[in-house]
């Protein structure tokens, strides 16, 4: 027996989670054939959609580490400068329809974000959070999550997975308490089991990319793979593990806040020194970080791969890059 | 958005850009004059119209302004020879872009005024201050700002 | 288009033979048969090269990138737009044309995304390409080129005109929606083939010039400076507007740009060889009917 749910009873539960003081956050279409993630209210919640696409234009982090987040206040009175805390994220939230490569980031970020220092900005608000995802019914080309450990119906990071019916109803297979609390008395009895699709082929070995990587920091590879790389942010933005940030401050002599931005390593200003020195000079040593980043460096630390396979990386490249072009050519690299 | 103004307290912030040689010293000879004008605006004076960056009249309505005013030296009488005709070209795409981004581009103004023309200057200030406590608080560009904050 | 690609593989490989070339910057095709750029640097690997309506990307951007420019000589394949942008680069001395080889494709429409037409295509200025070294594809082939009037009727000018004819709020509301969506990677500026600057202004820090928080007050700053540091420059290749990861069709701003530097100055840019730059340069007869 499995339990169902359909597709507008789910969109209640967004609805009532928000009339309850909560924040819902959902993938609604979006200029015809892109969906986002979006903050949405009660009449939003009938515009959630779970099928017709297989990624969102944007990514579930920027809900735990938003690209854009006020730290704290400042404000000159007199002579006296009066700091101001930001407050704490105190809603409960409500991501829906995130896919499994999106939720499986989440245990990632929260060890980057809980290892030395605590960051209570991401803190609280994965704190606050549940996550609800939905399998996936189809994978693409840039698809790999089977070869970083990952499947279609990964539930990491998920408290409740659902699973489409195709037609107009979910089963609903709970995670955690949490999960299961957030459906108690919601879901019918049902017959009907849901299957995720074949996970995509695996498309090189993680392992044996990391032992190449950590032998050729030198080799002219980089550079040479790393040519049609235009340098910008796409890829560390849409992907769901970056996690880079920059601190600054915005405002006047009179006030302003102190602020934490998303930052990327494909640019040459993330590493430039004030002495004009930058031990990234060119395009193929800040590819090259980003990969080790995520199969050699993380792995080591953390002993996890700082990705999901999402693929996303390569799916919203200009030059059509990203992770999983890159360890296809170092899987047929000789030595 | 509305465009009279029912709050009767509300006195509009205009932001006025002005160059060194002419329109500061046209502002200046109004105030030798002893001609009267509101206290609604604030002078920041820079080198030359030319050096006026698109990016400063942003920047005022970022920071609150209602209205902007950008005033240099009337054509031939650039102190640098050409800065105001550069700053005229410029002028007339940047209106362009401000149009279709929906900024109101009767919030900004423009005009030549020569260091003798001080009368000029009262009249043109008077005016622009009138006409922006009609159109009322810019909230279009401050929404802008007050979103970011909430976000 | 078959026989384009023929004559192209030859035309690479010959100059790569003859070193009249280094590499050549040319399209090619990923593992998964996306067309992405390659750059060609032994005569064998000419075969690489295609050409086909899913080569939308402008390579032009690559003519001025460090790790390009250490390759050599370069040759380079573009679009009847793109070749535009070489113009441009070169009147404003940042590439020698001389030492760059040309090669113009007759385009006949290229594909962007699944199928879907480019948004470059939509204000398409020409089919042959001009101020090339060589071209490849007879004139015949391309199809008729769009007069000034019939460009205006096109879908992207109509959407202009749609949005223009909107009262200012609710303008402003649309493009709040759009760059709402903007996080900042600056794939419309690094895709851009003539943002060259070696540091943009939106990275300045002292001062910092505009908000760097992708915040909606940052966002409008950062689109607003986009834009109008392509006044008059923009080719409308449309890069900009297919690299955008949101979807944003940034390319509408530059768009209301290029066409008001054509109504008002009749400056088409990249079209003229050795042209002065737009803003930089003025007449005494610009008018002022907007200065009091």
């Amino acid at each position: 027996m499995s339990r169902i749910i359909s597709l507008d009873d789910l969109r209640q539960i967004a609805a009532d989670f928000i009339r309850a003081g909560g924040l819902a956050v959902a993938p609604v279409p979006f200029d015809n054939d892109r969906v986002f993630f979006q903050y949405i209210d009660e009449e939003g919640a009938g515009k959630i959609v779970l099928s017709g696409w297989l990624k969102a234009a944007n990514t579930i982090k920027d809900f735990f580490f938003p690209r854009h987040e006020k730290l704290f206040s400042y404000e000159r009175i007199h002579n006296d400068v009066v700091l101001a805390d930001a407050p704490e994220f105190g809603k409960p939230q409500l991501l829906f329809g995130c896919r499994p490569c999106e939720a499986a980031s989440l245990p990632i970020l929260d060890k980057v974000f809980g290892w030395d220092y605590q960051d209570r900005f991401y803190q609280s608000r994965r704190r606050m959070t549940t996550v609800v995802t939905v399998a996936c019914h189809k994978s693409d080309d840039d698809c790999f999550c089977s070869s970083v450990g990952g499947s279609p119906e990964n539930t990491e990071g998920s408290d409740a997975i659902l699973y489409n019916l195709a037609d107009g109803t979910f089963e609903v297979r709970p995670v955690t308490e949490r999960g299961e609390q957030l459906f108690e008395g919601k879901t019918s009895e049902s017959t009907k089991t849901g299957k995720a699709c074949p996970p995509p082929p695996v498309r090189f070995d993680a392992s044996k990319c990391k032992t190449w990587m950590d032998g050729h920091f030198d080799s002219p590879f980089w550079n040479e793979h790393a040519l049609r790389c235009v340098g910008c942010g796409a890829c560390t933005y849409l992907c769901p593990t970056c996690h880079c940030f920059d601190i600054v401050d915005e405002g006047s002599y009179a006030k302003g806040n102190r602020v934490k931005n998303w930052d990327f390593c494909q640019s040459a200003l993330f590493t430039l020194h004030a002495s004009g020195h930058n031990p990234r000079p060119d395009q193929g040593a800040r590819q090259r970080q980003r990969l080790m980043h995520k199969f050699s460096i993380y792995p080591d630390k953390f002993g996890k791969i700082l990705c999901t396979g999402c693929g996303n990386c390569t799916r919203h490249c200009p030059t059509v890059l990203g992770v999983k072009p890159f360890l296809e050519a170092i899987e047929e690299q000789e030595d | 958005m509305e465009k009279t103004n029912t709050d009767q307290t509300f006195e509009p912030k205009i932001i006025a850009f002005v160059c060194n040689w002419c329109t500061y010293l046209g502002a200046d000879l109004a105030g030798t004059n002893r001609l009267e004008y509101p206290a609604n605006i604030r002078i920041i004076r820079l080198p030359c119209t030319g050096r006026i960056d698109f990016n400063l009249v942003i920047k005022a309505f970022e920071v609150g302004a209602d209205a902007v005013l950008v005033s240099g030296c009337h054509p031939g009488d650039c102190h640098y020879n050409a800065g105001n005709y550069h700053a005229r070209r410029r002028w007339i795409l940047f209106r362009e872009l401000l149009e279709v981004l929906g900024i109101e581009t009767e919030r900004i103004h423009f005009s030549w005024i020569s260091a003798a023309e001080g009368a000029k200057f009262q009249k043109f200030v008077t005016e622009i201050v009138d006409k922006t406590r009609a159109l009322g608080p810019y909230r279009g560009y401050q929404s802008i700002t007050h979103e970011s904050e909430e976000r | 288009m078959e026989y384009q690609e023929y004559q192209l593989r030859e035309t690479a490989a010959k100059l790569l033979e003859e070193e009249k070339a280094n590499v050549v910057i040319g399209y090619g095709l990923s593992k998964t048969g996306k067309v992405v750029p390659v750059f060609i640097t032994r005569p064998e690997d000419a075969q690489k090269l295609v050409w086909n309506s899913e080569c939308h990307q402008n390579l032009v951007v690559f003519l001025t990138r460090p790790e390009v420019k250490r390759l050599g000589k370069p040759a380079i394949v573009v679009k009847p737009c793109d070749a535009r942008a070489i113009v441009v680069l070169a009147n404003e001395s940042q590439i020698m044309r001389h030492e760059v080889y040309v090669i113009g494709m007759v385009c006949e429409g290229v594909n962007e995304d699944q199928g879907r037409p480019s948004s470059r295509c939509a204000i398409c200025y020409g089919h042959y390409p001009q101020n090339v070294d060589q071209v490849i594809g007879e004139a015949e082939d391309a199809p008729k080129d769009l007069s000034k009037e019939e460009r205006r009727k096109t879908g992207k000018y109509q959407r202009i005109e749609e949005i223009k004819a909107l009262p200012p709020d609710e303008r402003l509301a649309y493009w709040k929606r759009e760059f709402s969506r903007c996080v900042r990677c600056y794939a419309c500026r690094q895709s851009c083939p003539l943002c060259y600057c070696n540091r943009c202004v939106a990275d300045k820090n002292r001062p910092a010039r505009i908000p760097t928080s992708a915040s909606l007050q940052g966002n409008f700053a950062w689109n607003i400076l986009r834009a109008f540091h392509l006044a008059g420059r923009c080719v409308s290749c449309g890069a900009c507007s297919a690299a955008c990861p949101a979807g944003i069709d940034l390319n509408l701003i530059n768009l209301t740009l290029a066409n008001a530097a054509e109504e008002q100055f009749d400056h088409l840019s990249g079209t003229k060889v050795g042209a002065l730059p737009l803003i930089g340069t003025f007449s005494e007869s610009d008018k002022e009917d907007f200065i009091r």
